[in-house]
C-alpha cells in the first residue's frame, strides 16, 4: 500500500496531516546557492536544516562588505597610487621598482578580488607574503623626497590588500600584518634617517591614518556576518517550533479523536457486558474486547509528540486495518533518524501490503537506533496465497526485505542499516 | 551481599508466589492464572507490599505492579531486591525506559500486563529457581537500550532478542536464526544476564548470575566484561 492509498482513507485529517508535517520536514533542500533562502517557503524543522540556512543568509550579508573591501582597495590604488606615483616619477630612487610593485599589487587584487567574489578560497599566506615583499621593496626605492608623499602608494593602499587577502580569517592576522607594515615603514624612516620629530609625527600619523579604516571596515563586516548568521539560525530555529508545534497540536488532536472513537467502542461492549446484555463466551464479545483493548493500548503507547513519518504512514495503516477489523498491536521502540522518502517506502510498503492481507491479528514493530531501523509484522499463517505486495519502488540496496512463513505464523520484516 | 541469602526452593513443594496490585480485579485475574498450574500457589494479596509480606514472609516469588496508587514504586522494588526478595515486576507502563529501571532496580522479570498467562507462569516458575526469563516486550527494551553505558551484547545476542520481540515465537527465531531452540533460549538468557551488572547491586542479581554460572550460561571468566558503570561496589559473588 502506498502513501497515495493511505491517504485516501477516511481520515482527511489524516492526511492533511501527514502533508503538512512532510512539508514541514521532509521536503527535499533545494541546491544550494548563494541568494537568501526563502525561510517561509522551507522552515528548517532540525538542525540539519538550520545551520545551512544560517550560514546561506551569513554569507549573502557577507558578500555586500567584500565589494566593499574590493573596490576601496582596486580605487584607491588607481585613482590615488598612481597619478600619484606617474607625478613623481622623475624624483622616485628607483621608478621601475615602484611602478613595478603597483602593478605586481594591482594584478593580485584584481585575481583574489575576483576569486574572493566567486567564493573561490584564496591562498592568504603566499598573497600576504608577497604583499610584504612589495612593501619592503617600494620602502626601498621610494627614494628620501617621496618617503612620507603620496608617491610612496604603499602607505595608503596595501592595508586594504590585505583586507581582501585574509577576508575571514581572523582579525588578529590583519593586526599582524598592519604591525609588519609599520615596522617596515619605521625601519625606513630611520634608515632614510627622517628622525626629526616632525618626520616621526606624519610617519605615525601616516601608519594610523591608513590602518584605522581597513581595520575598522574588516572587524564591522565580520561582526556583521556573525550577526546575520545568528539572526537567521534563530528565523530558522522559531520557523522549526512554529512548525513543530503545529504538528503536534495537529498530533494531539488526532489521538483525541481517536481516543474517543475507542473510548465509545470499549465503554459499549464494557456496558453491554455489566448489563448482562453480552455473554462473554461468545467468540464475537471477545473479539470485540480484544480488539477494544489492543486499540487503547496502541493510543497509550504513543508517547511521541509529533510522529517520525515512518512511524505515522505504518499507524495509518494500522488504523486502517484496524478499521476493517484487525486486532493489532504496535510497538515502537527508539525513535527512527531522518530517512530520505526512498528508504521510508521501501521500509513500509512490504508490511502495510501484508498488513492489508492479514487475518485475525497482527503484530507490528518498529525498532530504531541511529544506525538501524527494522520494523516486521507477524500475523497467523493460514490457507491462501503469498502476501505478494510492493517491495518498494527504488531498490537502492540500502533496505533488506525478508518474508517468510512456516505454517504458524508469516513473517514480513525489513531492515534499513546506515 | 551474595546469593545464599535468597531462601532456595525446595523441589516437589508448589512455589509460593504474594501479589502487589491496588486493582482486585487484576489481582483476580493473575491468581486465576496462576492457580491454573499446580506448581504454583498464591500466598497472599493486597496493595501494600509490606503488609502483604508480613503475611506471606515465605514467598518465594512477590508480583509486583510497578504503580501503586498513582505512584511507580521503583524504590520499594530495590528494597525488596536488596532484602532478597524474587520480585516479578509487571506493569501497563511497558516503555523501554522503565522496564530497564526495573532491571537496574533488581527485578528478576518483567511483564508487560498484556503478555498474558502463558508467560506470566513462565516468568513466575523461572524466577523461582533463580533463572531470568525474558518476556518479548523486555527483549525490545534490551535490543533498543540507548543508554551510553548498556552492556555489551554480541551480534548473536542482539539478533536474538529482536527476532523473539518481533515474533514472539522462539521456533521461528531459531528456524530463522538457523540455531536450535535451545540456543536461541541461550542467547536470550546470556543478554539478560549481562544485565544484572547494570544498576545498583542486589542479592536477586547475585542469585541469577550464581545461577547462570551454575547451569553454564555464562563463564565467571566472562563476568569481568559485563561491568558497565563504576562497578567497585558491586563485588564478584
Amino acid at each position: 500500500m502506498s502513501a497515495e492509498r493511505l491517504s485516501g482513507n477516511p481520515g482527511v485529517h489524516n492526511a492533511t496531516f501527514r502533508q503538512k508535517f512532510r512539508r514541514a520536514t521532509f521536503l527535499p533542500r533545494p541546491p544550494r546557492s548563494t541568494a537568501v533562502p526563502d525561510q517561509r517557503a522551507r522552515p528548517a524543522s532540525d538542525e540539519f536544516d538550520t545551520v545551512p540556512a544560517a550560514a546561506a543568509v551569513a554569507r549573502a550579508s557577507d558578500r555586500g562588505a567584500r565589494i566593499v573591501a574590493i573596490t576601496i582597495a582596486l580605487v584607491w590604488h588607481l585613482t590615488i597610487g598612481l597619478p600619484a606615483v606617474l607625478a613623481a616619477w622623475s624624483t622616485l630612487a628607483v621608478p621601475e621598482v615602484v611602478i613595478g610593485g603597483w602593478l605586481l599589487v594591482a594584478a593580485l587584487g584584481v585575481i583574489a578580488g575576483s576569486r574572493l567574489l566567486r567564493d573561490i578560497p584564496l591562498p592568504a599566506a603566499p598573497l600576504a607574503g608577497l604583499l610584504l615583499v612589495v612593501d619592503v621593496a617600494v620602502f626601498a626605492t621610494v627614494g628620501r623626497a617621496h618617503l612620507i608623499s603620496p608617491a610612496n602608494w604603499v602607505w595608503g593602499t596595501l592595508a586594504w590588500f590585505f583586507l581582501v587577502a585574509i577576508w575571514g580569517q581572523p582579525v588578529r592576522r590583519l593586526l599582524v600584518l598592519l604591525g609588519v607594515h609599520a615596522a617596515t615603514a619605521m625601519v625606513a624612516v630611520v634608515l632614510h634617517d627622517a628622525t626629526s620629530a616632525a618626520d616621526l609625527a606624519r610617519a605615525t600619523m601616516a601608519i594610523y591614518g591608513t590602518s584605522s579604516l581597513p581595520v575598522a571596515v574588516f572587524t564591522g563586516a565580520m561582526a556583521l556576518a556573525a550577526l546575520s548568521r545568528q539572526r537567521a539560525a534563530t528565523a530558522a530555529t522559531a520557523n522549526a517550533m512554529v512548525a513543530e508545534r503545529e504538528a503536534a497540536e495537529q498530533a494531539r488532536q488526532e489521538r483525541g479523536k481517536r481516543l474517543g472513537l475507542v473510548s465509545r467502542a470499549a465503554s459499549e461492549v464494557l456496558t453491554e457486558l455489566a448489563r448482562g446484555r453480552v455473554d462473554p463466551a461468545d467468540p464475537q464479545v471477545q473479539r470485540r474486547c480484544m480488539h477494544a483493548a489492543a486499540r487503547l493500548r496502541r493510543l497509550i503507547a504513543e508517547s511521541d509528540d509529533v510522529p517520525h513519518p515512518l512511524l505515522h504512514e505504518l499507524r495509518a495503516a494500522a488504523d486502517l486495518a484496524e478499521r476493517n477489523g484487525l486486532p493489532i498491536d504496535l510497538v515502537t521502540i527508539g525513535t527512527p533518524p531522518p530517512l530520505p522518502v526512498g528508504v521510508r517506502r521501501n521500509l513500509a510498503d512490504p508490511l502495510t501490503a501484508g498488513l492489508a492481507d492479514a487475518r485475525d491479528w497482527a503484530r507490528l514493530t518498529v525498532v530504531s537506533s541511529p544506525d538501524e531501523v527494522v520494523v516486521s509484522l507477524v500475523t497467523p499463517d493460514g490457507e491462501g496465497p503469498d502476501t505478494t505486495g510492493p517491495t518498494g519502488d527504488e531498490d537502492d540496496g540500502q533496505v533488506e526485505h525478508l518474508y517468510e512463513r512456516d505454517g504458524k505464523i508469516r513473517w514480513t520484516q525489513t531492515r534499513w542499516h546506515r | 551481599m551474595d546469593a545464599d541469602a535468597l531462601a532456595p526452593v525446595m523441589p516437589g513443594r508448589p512455589v509460593g508466589v504474594a501479589i502487589v496490585d491496588d486493582h482486585p480485579v487484576v489481582i483476580d485475574g493473575v491468581r486465576a492464572w496462576l492457580a491454573a498450574d499446580s506448581r504454583l500457589t498464591v500466598l497472599a494479596t493486597g496493595d501494600d507490599p509490606d503488609e502483604v509480606l508480613r503475611t506471606a514472609p515465605q514467598a518465594d516469588v512477590v508480583l509486583l505492579d510497578l504503580r501503586l496508587h498513582g505512584r511507580l514504586v521503583l524504590d520499594k522494588l530495590a528494597e525488596l531486591s536488596s532484602a532478597g526478595k524474587r520480585v516479578v515486576v509487571y506493569s501497563e507502563h511497558s516503555d523501554p525506559a522503565t522496564m530497564l529501571a526495573a532491571l537496574d532496580a533488581g527485578a528478576v522479570a518483567f511483564l508487560a500486563k498484556h503478555e498474558g498467562r502463558e508467560h506470566c507462569v513462565a516468568t513466575v516458575l523461572d524466577a523461582a529457581s533463580d533463572r531470568p526469563y525474558v518476556a518479548p516486550s523486555l527483549a525490545g527494551a534490551m535490543v533498543g537500550d540507548p543508554r551510553p553505558d548498556r552492556p555489551v551484547l554480541s551480534d548473536k545476542e542482539r539478533e536474538a532478542l529482536l527476532l523473539w520481540f518481533q515474533s514472539m515465537s522462539k521456533a521461528s527465531v531459531a528456524r530463522r536464526m538457523r540455531i536450535s531452540e535451545h540456543t536461541v533460549k541461550q542467547y536470550v538468557d546470556r543478554a539478560r544476564i549481562k544485565y544484572t551488572r547494570a544498576g545498583r547491586p542486589a542479592a536477586t542479581k547475585a542469585a541469577l548470575l550464581a545461577r547462570a554460572i551454575e547451569d553454564g550460561l555464562v563463564r565467571p571468566e566472562e563476568i569481568g566484561i559485563y561491568r558497565s558503570r563504576a562497578s567497585t561496589d558491586q563485588p564478584t559473588p
